[in-house]
């Protein structure tokens, strides 16, 4: 039986073996905390409360006695700064919709006359709000901070102030959490931050006091047609500066790492996409590119790509730019059907995701449909290997935990006869 | 008199500057507001949306068309609200409940305001009560709910059960869309339409106010 490392790197290195799983590893494969608290009660583990590690779309840290219950293979490493820009350190209480978590602390919020929860950035109650969550509900979203600009006289610097060196700390931090999350002996995929370029969740900058340039999704949005010398000058200065980062931490960690999640920007609609493929071979493409041809030639590492979404367009020039991974694999939108997508592209990239439907199966369907959908993703996408097992995106608030569990155990069911 | 057709194709181009100048000239020359409209933007508007459902233009593209149609319709407005000409529907729009989402509900609510309509803009998260206080003090007719969420899927039930609490719900037909939207949900909480897409919206929105 190969250990839960092996598993993953045989998955990705697209050679046959029982289906590896991932959850909890990075901010868009995790459980959202209500989850996985009540994971943790399903599976009868030690009642304490569950960290929230990733606040922005409030995901609960899975601790290592869940993770043996879930059966998982994989470890995460995040960056030090959260999206509201403070380090995860310092846990303190709090409450969450009657559910006791621990927050870290300068997680900082207070309570508008809506009963909306505000966070800030870096925990700093003096700088505007960065975040909102309506009262009652699970996430937070960014609040649009558009600083006045003129379009005639923009400088891309201004879009540019979260692309820096790592201070050595940092770069200390990384190094040490890379160690501990190595010695558990699971494959370690490692979100370092700095080269997702144009990322929709990041360009708002919820963790900067005070972002300048553009911060609003739609400015965003059509600066990417209409001021592309723009978008290509921020690229490139956090194309410098996010490889020289992954160097310096390279030199660190060296290929205790498996995978490093490189970017997460959405291309997809639910049935088109958000640009044309020409845009993205014109304004990503050569940047993806560096930034994987520059993992290959220095590093063990693979490069881990996430975009929701319709994306059967881009997956060609996902490949050609050095991609090894594709994640979500959002099988329920337009063109992104599995069969299709092993057979056409099986052979070129591996396929983290796709295990299961988190919009309509998971959260709405019976366990035997849970069960059902499962062992046929399996089936299509573990053939040849090429698979590491995990929904489609983060498993949301109110899913059922039954159907969590019904996954899981499809998993195993699935594993037992092959 | 300026060609009008400039119109046309500022709006296509996502050109607000020369879509606004065009306007300008064509009311300074006696050119009727209705005829702006609907001769020049409504055609505009429909290519684009078209050209979207051809994937020859993307979200980049229709919010720039998007921009250069509301430059020129800020001209126009005053006008048409000085003459008391009626749009083609009047609608309210809004992300649901606990939903801060509006990316695909403003490309919606483009795409309605360029096919003739008026659209109540009510932004995100968006409670019951202020759908059913825009259609009763601003004739709206027409409900569009959008959610991206999975989680806020719900907020959209309960907005049309308040519509029905509220008496109004018989005033309106509501449409819903947004990613995780199907026209399974939609049917199961008694909506009347599914917009998979924008233009698909505005086609339901049109096949209402003509019944």
């Amino acid at each position: 039986m190969s250990n839960p490392r092996q598993r993953v790197n045989d998955a990705v290195e697209r050679r046959s073996g029982p289906v590896p799983v991932d959850f909890g590893a990075t901010s868009v494969t995790g459980i959202h905390v209500s989850v996985v608290a009540a994971l943790r009660d399903h599976y009868g583990l030690e009642k304490r409360p569950v960290k929230i590690h990733e606040p922005l779309q409030m995901l609960g840290w899975v601790e290592d006695d869940l993770k043996v219950a879930m059966g998982i293979d994989t470890e995460g490493v995040f960056r030090r700064r959260t999206m509201f820009g403070y380090p995860n350190e310092n846990w303190k209480p709090w409450n969450f919709n009657g559910l006791d978590v621990l927050v870290p602390e300068k997680f900082n919020t207070t309570v508008d006359a809506n009963g909306d929860t505000l966070i800030y950035p870096e925990g700093d109650l003096s700088a505007a709000p960065s975040g909102r969550m309506p009262k009652g509900f699970h996430f937070f979203d960014a609040i649009i901070r558009q600083n006045h600009f003129d379009p005639d006289n923009l400088n891309p610097e201004d879009n540019c102030e979260e692309f820096k060196p790592l201070a050595e700390a940092d770069v200390d931090a990384i190094a040490a959490d890379v160690a501990r999350a190595h010695a558990t002996g699971r494959y370690v995929i490692a979100g370092f931050g700095g080269t997702a370029f144009g990322d929709i969740a990041l360009v708002p900058g919820t963790f900067l006091k005070d972002p300048r340039g553009i911060r609003d999704i739609t400015e965003w949005y059509v600066s990417l047609r209409s001021r592309r010398d723009y978008v290509h000058a921020v690229f490139e200065r956090q194309c410098e500066v996010g490889i020289a980062n992954l160097a310096r931490i390279h030199e660190k960690v060296g290929s205790q790492v498996g995978a490093v999640f490189l970017c997460g920007t959405d291309f997809g609609t639910q049935t088109s996409a958000f640009c044309s493929k020409a845009t993205f071979d014109e304004l990503w493409l050569p940047h993806y590119r560096r930034v994987c041809d520059w993992v290959h030639a220095n590093t063990a590492w693979k490069c881990f790509k996430h975009s929701c979404g319709s994306v059967g367009r881009f997956i060609p020039s996902f490949i050609e730019a050095g991609f090894d991974i594709l994640n979500p694999v959002q099988c329920s939108a337009t063109g992104m059907d599995p069969e299709h997508l092993k057979r056409t592209y099986g052979d070129l990239i591996a396929f983290w995701g796709g295990g299961v439907d988190t919009q309509q199966t998971l959260p709405f369907g019976t366990p035997a449909e849970v069960r059902e959908q499962v062992l046929s993703r399996c089936e299509v996408f573990s053939r040849g290997g090429g698979f590491v097992f995990n929904s489609i995106h983060n498993i949301q608030a109110g899913t059922p935990v039954a159907n969590v569990v019904a996954m899981l155990d499809a998993v195993r069911e699935f594993n037992g006869r092959n | 008199m300026p060609d009008l057709n400039k119109l046309n194709q500022a709006i296509l181009d996502g050109d607000a500057k020369t879509a606004a100048s065009v306007t300008k000239e064509a009311l300074e020359a006696g050119v009727d507001p209705v005829v702006l409209i609907q001769q020049h933007m409504v055609p505009a508007m429909d290519e684009v949306g078209r050209l979207y459902e051809a994937e020859e233009y993307f979200v980049p593209e229709l919010l720039l068309a998007a921009r250069a149609m509301k430059a020129s319709l800020e001209l126009l407005r005053p006008l048409l609200a000085e003459s008391g000409a009626e749009p083609t529907g009047r609608v309210v729009i809004g992300t649901v409940k606990g939903d801060l989402h509006d990316i695909g509900k403003n490309l919606v609510g483009s795409m309605l305001e360029g096919g003739g309509f008026e659209v109540i803009d009510l932004g995100a998260d968006v409670a019951p009560e202020k759908f059913i206080e825009a259609i009763q003090t601003r004739g709206a007719r027409i409900v569009c709910l959008s959610a991206l969420l999975t989680v806020t899927m719900p907020s959209m039930k309960k907005t049309i059960e308040a519509l029905e609490q509220a008496g109004v719900r018989n005033q309106v037909k509501v449409l819903v869309g947004g990613a995780p939207v199907t026209p399974q949900f939609a049917k199961e909480i008694g909506a009347d339409g599914y917009g998979e897409t924008a233009n698909a919206a505005v086609a339901l929105a049109r096949q209402f106010v003509q019944r």
